[in-house]
């Protein structure tokens, strides 16, 4: 272990040999052994790894939290306390007061019956000696910090009526509330947005600097281990592989897991020559004041001097935005950034609410052209059902995807982009102007009618856990709609799953298992097969490798960029990845609350994005490089400044 | 392309790691092999479905199904001499075990009552049995349209439900008991069936509701499955744990329901017989023949406790959140060991 | 919520019309109008049924028959109720009714009190000792309960809890004390099993509840305390005291002083006022009006003595006291009731057999408010047995099975991780979340136990609803069968309408939305 970093800190937990074992079957499972580290004050020591590597496990066993099945062995020393095998009442004193926990699911891990104010005092009065009103301040007082707007009106809130971001916050409050020596926050982040995920990882630099404790921080998310961590452990099925100073495991990985690892993660701003919006916080400040300035002025020449009359940023930065946000070295021609001058004209004056769509030069529907999408002018709803009122999931939206063509359509959870999705398969009824897929209109069609075109047309979901009928044989799954369509049946049809099975590298006796006996990534693979067994002319991936760890998610990646190639079907991408968007797609369409706001080739919109919004998302993704997002970081802040004006 | 295939399957066996615990359960098992292996480690259900069994062969052979004559030797309507003060029952201990003439006793006409039982047992078994057919077909039938296409047949159906759920059972059990009651079990059984269904097409119609938001019913939508096709071949299966599990729980609500319903007199009447209709006939005689009063409601007991634990354990089986239940003796035997060890 | 409720309202009242329509036209054909004239050998017969045709209107077809009842049914807006006539015995269905639905309701409701008082409890010790023994003896207890056929139990009950205890009582010589410590010793297991804990904490709860089990019964038999059975000051002050422990250890825990002293303080004036009532009662008539205002009498005092005390919570001590009050006002009520068993098993209505089989209330009895209500529960003892058996075993199910559903919800973890207590975990945390799905059960279990009533109440002779409508159907009387109908689902609605509006006010996500 090499651990040159934070000596001085004295270690607030000291593990030595942990191991936590679950009783099944008559027999004990290990879940994780053999875990040696310390934690000192005021530092985050992140413990990384896939799902199943038993880093969640092994930090629940330091406070007794394992299921009834589950026990701890080995030692973990807290100021001189043994945590393993404290008898409970002991335990009780601990929790909440000297180590507390922050949850994954803000959604779940708040009790929906009581207000968030009053949890947040339950966790004061059992450990401190306090009256309720005082109580009461002290919980105002820690919403305050954790930055809840109007933290009076929020106490009396319940849990529903906040947004997962507040939600997370008062988990974050309620586990200060005591001010504990050691915060365990076991993905704190994942269940939420990426731009909302970065302001918690913001609140959560800011507060650990303020409390000086202890963090151990459990993710699978390498971008957010690069944003918070100073030391690191990596985990793999139980056992530690690599462990030591954060920054010195991302540029120099010994353990050949650890380097996999790092590969595997998709980097925002890779494919395209130089860096990727936010990572330079002087460009993003310059983009920014470009919105003031062109907002009174007109032209590109008026940018020059316009820069000059804002003041607040250096003359160099204001020839174009585009030149100034990647660099002086991306300027290719004259022309270009004349022209992105000359558009710059009518868009930068765009407001953070505007809904109209922002096209990047090159990427404006051409509807005289074949394809294999179109959406005019095309608002899509969830119908009516019985009490509930029809609700409108996407307005105005204006798209085109040219055959063989690989779009992302990229936006939060909420922004509308998988019902985009769902209506291209005629799976949601378009309500508004036109949705055509390989030249016919499906607008009205009734799911007879829509039989027909479904040949060519596929879809891979999110989960492949459940876009497999649990009951059937994977194979069958996968030769349906070839027996639904032409009808064909016995040896011809096993010939060509199993021709399907292969060409997605998957072994042909894979065909008579369930769903449930093949990994996330066996099945996604499945998933993608049944989607191409009648050769789409379109496929909708809605989030295909979100629910997949990301070295399996690098694989499936992989095969699908080959099969695209291999099969020159068209694709809609849609993902909440920017990252992973950005590798695949060749345009990116960006959506925020049923409106796309931005389209164009991804160099553009990664590098030069325009709707605030988009500005926004794009320095919110944190990368896996400690310096990088250092910098993005930065970057992120002046954004975030500049939009809340725009 | 061949080590990144390597590399995929090393990978793909370490992300079974996606919950282990539950991978190595089930590992390389059908979903209906697991159902049914959890279903044999209930204890409670397995013995149950073996005393069910032995009291169903035990009434059907004894005295005999329709042409086919059973080895007893009394039936249920002939009387005979009474053998014992009052016809009570003949077994005894005094030789160290034997039946008699008339183990479970006689009425006061000299019918011999484990004849009258074991028919009433099948009568009653038969009922149920129907009872248990027609809710089955009805209710999935009912929930499953009204499940899928939601809107307004969906709110005509469970409105049509509401109108039955109203109402206690035995209410409006009588007045059709009264109707097609008599003698006449199996229509009794159709009767009831067509009240008893409501809870299970209810239960079918909320599975169906969210089977319906998975996405591998699109994904067979897309794949140009037409509704039928998605009802039947993709939902059906997926739904088939509540349709059991309930059905059989519907099975032991029959059998009380019929005794309850003959014992008011709007069931099976003399002569038809059952096993509520044979209480009904002899609740005066507790005082001095209680025997005739003990057996049938033992029977109504037996039959409907044992339909109980198989639905329990049916449950259980279908349940996923149901983990097998730890032995805690095991764990805490092999928890001693491994600290042994360690000393 | 109002216009959902509204709306709901409408909807079910509109199926109930539709359902009362569809039952008459099922009756006419059901119902045999002549069933007393087939064997008759009168030679006037036909001139018979032919006044029968007339007097029920049989020549008019049955759909226009039941719009007329419908019009005398929809008099009862106008405060002109006309529900027909039960034609058998010429009496008006109003006046059948009157004592009927009173009858019905007091048996429903006591039943469904104690049912799910008690449903609750053991569902939920039954649920947090999972796959413990205990769990398992629950478990088949209340399989065992579904599986009993009513009608059974009811005439097992009348043999055993009334002819041989009402025997007993006159002549208590005991035939063997094997019983007795059997259910000493099951009892000491099934304390042992529901409290749990370490080895030692079993043994010890197995112990102490076997011997204080055995000395109740035997302090019972040797006192002659069930022929002369009363509380009496020393049981007040013991259970009173008894009950302030457990109130503030179920509410708040016994770490928090302040609110233990206020509830012993409760037990303590509860106690102190023994007497004094004794002499209120003695000289002035007692009626149900005089007990409500004790009853106000009582929540006043409970709050005033919360409050006192006040403390860092107010509100949790008040809820304490209240909690310790209620139950001491019942008991001296109990108390007080008791005091008239002598007297009341003397009458020579009652002829010292107390424990009754058969209808509501005693005929001919003679009384004050107090003997007037001891009759009422002595015959309301066994029905309400036989109800309580069967829908308790729906309520520990249902409670079991949500409570281990919301236990391993992840608000639980967080609100361990936070540091509290189990039984604050349990109390808190979980038993509300658990009893909200249980809000939906209630009017089901209802309508359940309406049904069960009816068996109940042919068996013991109860004069009440269920009883009305077999006669009726046995007599093939129609109009009292459709007034049953329509109160039934009524009671019905309402009992929905009450589960809706629990569920608003214990889930604050409805509460809000709507």
């Amino acid at each position: 272990m090499t651990e040159q970093t934070n000596t001085a800190k004295s270690p607030v937990l000291d593990v030595k040999d942990l191991g936590v074992n679950f009783w099944v079957n008559d027999e004990w499972w290990m879940a994780a052994e053999d875990l040696n580290y310390t934690v000192n004050a005021g530092e985050v020591l992140a413990i990384v790894g896939e799902s199943g590597s038993g880093k969640s496990q092994s930090s629940m066993s330091l406070l007794g939290l394992l299921p009834s099945n589950g026990r701890a062995t080995g030692s973990a020393k807290m100021g001189g306390t043994e945590l393993i095998g404290m008898p409970p009442e002991k335990m009780q004193q601990i929790r909440g007061n000297e180590i507390s926990v922050i949850f994954q699911e803000p959604m779940t891990a708040l009790n929906p019956v009581y207000t968030a104010g009053f949890q947040i005092v339950e966790t004061l009065r059992v450990h401190l000696d306090v009256g309720p009103t005082e109580a009461k301040e002290r919980a105002l007082e820690l919403m305050r910090l954790v930055e809840i707007p109007d933290p009076e009106e929020r106490f009396h809130s319940f849990p529903h009526q906040l947004s997962g971001g507040q939600r997370q916050r008062i988990m974050i409050a309620q586990a200060l509330a005591c001010q504990p020596k050691l915060l365990i926050a076991d993905e704190p982040t994942t269940a939420l947005d990426v731009t909302v995920q970065a302001e918690i990882l913001k609140l959560m630099r800011e507060l650990k600097s303020k409390l000086d404790a202890g963090i151990i921080l459990i993710t699978h998310d390498m971008g957010v281990v690069a944003d918070m961590a100073d030391r690191m452990i990596v985990m793999k099925a139980g056992r530690v592989v690599e462990s030591g100073n954060a920054e010195e495991i991302f540029y120099n990985p010994q353990h050949p897991y650890t380097k996999q690892l790092l590969e595997a993660v998709p980097h925002l701003g890779t494919a395209i020559e130089g860096e990727a919006f936010g990572a330079d916080p002087a460009g993003v400040e310059d983009s920014a004041v470009v919105h003031e300035t062109e907002a009174s002025h007109g032209t590109a020449d008026d940018v020059t001097t316009g820069g000059n009359d804002g003041g607040a940023h250096p003359p160099k930065s204001t020839l174009s935005p585009m030149v100034t946000e990647g660099g002086t070295d991306r300027v290719s021609g004259l022309a270009e950034a004349a022209e992105a001058a000359g558009e710059s004209k009518h868009a930068h004056d765009i407001e953070m609410d505007s809904t109209e769509t922002y096209y990047h030069p090159g990427s404006q529907a051409d509807f005289s052209k074949p394809s294999a999408l179109q959406l005019r002018d095309a608002a899509i709803e969830y119908p009516a059902i019985g009490r509930k009122k029809a609700f409108r999931a996407a307005h105005h939206i204006n798209l085109m995807i040219a055959p063989g063509e690989v779009v992302g359509l990229v936006g939060e959870s909420g922004s509308g982009k998988t019902t985009i999705g769902r209506a291209a398969l005629g799976l949601l009824p378009t309500v508004e102007g036109d949705m055509v897929v390989n030249g016919k209109s499906i607008k009205g069609l009734s799911n007879k009618a829509m039989r027909p075109l479904r040949k060519e047309v596929g879809i891979v979901f999110q989960d492949p856990g459940s876009s497999l009928n649990p009951r059937l044989p994977v194979g069958e799954s996968i030769g349906e709609p070839l027996y639904l369509h032409e009808g064909m049946k016995g040896p011809a049809l096993s010939k060509r799953v199993e021709e399907l099975l292969t060409a997605v590298e998957l072994p042909t006796s894979m065909r008579n298992r369930y769903p449930h006996e093949l990994s996330g990534g066996q099945r996604q693979r499945i998933g993608i097969a049944r989607a191409l067994t009648l050769r789409p002319k379109l496929l909708i991936a809605d989030e295909p490798t979100s629910a997949l760890d990301v070295s399996v998610q690098a694989k499936v990646l992989d095969l699908f960029e080959g099969l695209q190639q291999e099969y020159g079907f068209a694709c809609l991408f849609i993902s909440h990845d920017l990252a992973v968007i950005e590798r695949i797609a060749s345009r990116i369409a960006v959506m925020r609350h049923g409106y796309l706001v931005e389209i164009g080739k991804s160099s553009q919109v990664v590098a030069n994005p325009v709707h605030p919004y988009t500005q926004r998302l794009l320095s919110a993704v944190p990368v896996p490089d400690p310096r990088e997002q250092r910098k993005r970081r930065e970057a992120r802040d002046a954004v975030l400044e500049a939009t809340a004006n725009a | 392309m061949s080590t990144n295939n390597d590399n995929q399957n090393a990978l793909a066996s370490d992300d079974v790691g996606d919950n282990a615990i539950e991978a190595k359960e089930t590992e390389g098992l059908s979903q209906g092999k697991i159902v049914f292996r959890k279903f044999l480690r209930h204890k409670g259900a397995m013995i149950s479905i073996g005393v069910f069994a032995f009291v169903a062969l035990f009434a059907f052979s004894s005295v005999g199904f329709g042409p086919i004559p059973g080895w007893w030797i009394y039936n249920h309507t002939a009387s005979g001499p009474i053998v014992n003060a009052g016809g009570a029952p003949t077994w005894s201990f005094s030789n160290f075990f034997s039946l008699g003439d008339h183990p479970f006793g006689q009425d006061e006409i000299g019918r011999d009552n484990f004849a009258r039982v074991m028919k009433g047992t099948q009568i009653s078994i038969i009922v149920m049995i129907i009872i248990g057919l027609v809710c089955l077909v009805i209710g999935t039938i009912v929930g499953a349209v009204a499940g899928y296409y939601r809107g307004w047949i969906d709110s005509l159906l469970m409105r049509i439900t509401d109108g039955f759920i109203i109402l206690p059972v035995i209410v409006i059990g009588s007045i059709l008991g009264k109707m097609v009651g008599g003698a006449n079990g199996p229509l009794l059984g159709l009767a009831l069936g067509a009240i008893l269904w409501t809870g299970l097409a209810r239960l079918v119609r909320g599975d169906f509701m969210s089977l319906r938001e998975r996405e591998f019913v699109d994904s067979a939508r897309v794949a140009g499955a037409s509704d039928f096709r998605i009802m039947f071949k993709h939902m059906l299966p997926n739904a088939m744990g509540v349709i059991i599990v309930n059905t059989t729980l519907v099975m032991s609500q029959a059998i009380v329901l019929e005794a309850a319903l003959s014992y008011l007199g709007f069931g099976i009447q003399a002569p038809g017989i059952s096993l509520g209709q044979l209480i009904s006939e002899y609740q005066t005689s507790f005082a001095t023949r209680p025997w005739l009063f003990w057996w049938p409601g033992l029977f109504i007991i037996v039959i409907a406790l044992c339909v109980n634990f198989i639905g329990d354990g049916l449950r259980d089986a279908f349940d996923p959140r149901m983990k097998t239940i730890p032995s805690w003796r095991k764990m805490k035997k092999a928890e001693r060991m491994t600290q042994k060890e360690a000393k | 919520m109002t216009r959902f409720i509204l709306r709901r309202l409408l909807s079910t009242a509109l199926v109930l019309l539709v359902v009362t329509f569809v039952l008459y036209l099922l009756l006419n054909v059901a119902l045999d109008f002549f069933w007393d004239l087939r064997s008759s050998t009168s030679p006037n017969i036909e001139a018979l049924y032919e006044s029968r045709r007339r007097l029920l209107d049989l020549d008019t077809p049955a759909i226009v028959r039941y719009f007329k009842w419908l019009a005398g049914v929809g008099g009862c807006v106008v405060g002109q109720c006309d529900f027909g006539i039960a034609w058998k015995s010429g009496q008006e269905v109003t006046s059948q009714l009157q004592g009927a639905i009173v009858n019905t309701v007091k048996l429903i409701t006591a039943s469904t009190i104690v049912a799910i008082v008690l449903g609750i409890a053991v569902g939920m010790v039954s649920a947090i000792r999972q796959y413990s023994g205990f769990d398992y003896f629950i478990t088949f207890v209340s399989f065992l309960l579904y599986s009993l056929p009513v009608f059974w139990v009811a005439v097992l009950l009348k043999q055993y809890g009334a002819i041989e205890i009402n025997n007993f009582i006159n002549d208590p010589t005991l035939s063997s004390w094997v019983p007795i410590i059997l259910v000493c010793i099951a009892m000491g297991l099934f304390w042992m099993g529901a409290l749990g804990g370490s080895g030692k904490r079993r043994l010890i709860t197995f112990l102490a509840a076997t011997v204080i089990t055995f000395a109740t019964i035997y302090y019972i038999l040797a006192s002659g305390w069930l022929q002369h059975p009363s509380i009496g000051i020393v049981g007040i002050v013991v259970i009173g005291l008894g009950d302030a422990v457990v109130m503030t250890f179920l509410s708040t825990g016994l770490k928090n002083k302040r609110v233990l002293y206020a509830s012993l303080t409760m037990a303590v004036i509860g106690a102190l006022l023994y007497m004094p009532l004794q002499y209120l009662f003695y000289y002035q008539e007692m009626n149900w009006l005089w007990m409500l205002g004790l009853l106000i009498v009582t929540i006043g005092v409970a709050v005033g003595v919360g409050l006192a005390f006040r403390g860092p919570d107010p509100w949790d001590t008040v809820r304490t006291t209240f909690f310790t009050g209620l139950i001491i006002a019942v008991l001296i009520f109990a108390d007080r009731v008791l005091q008239g068993w002598g007297d009341y098993s003397d009458q020579p209505a009652i002829n010292n057999r107390p424990i009754a089989t058969i209808g509501a209330s005693t005929p001919n009895l003679e009384g004050d408010f107090w003997i007037a209500n001891l009759d009422t529960f002595t015959h309301l003892l066994l029905p309400s047995i036989a109800l309580i058996l069967i829908s308790f075993a729906s309520y520990t199910r249902y409670t079991r099975g949500s409570m281990l559903e919301v236990m391993g919800q992840d608000y639980i973890r967080t609100a361990r991780a936070k540091g509290l207590n189990e039984r604050t975990v349990v109390m808190r945390h979980a038993l509300r979340n658990a009893l909200l799905p249980l809000a939906s059960i209630i009017p089901v279990d209802i309508i359940t136990m309406i049904g069960g009533a009816v068996i109940t109440e042919t068996i013991f002779g109860w004069n009440g609803m269920g009883k009305l409508f077999i006669d009726s159907m046995r007599q093939s009387e129609l109009d009292p069968i459709m007034a049953y109908i329509l109160i039934t689902g009524l009671l019905a609605i309402i009992a929905n309408l009450v589960a809706d509006f629990l569920y608003a006010v214990l889930d604050p996500r409805i509460r809000v939305n709507a």
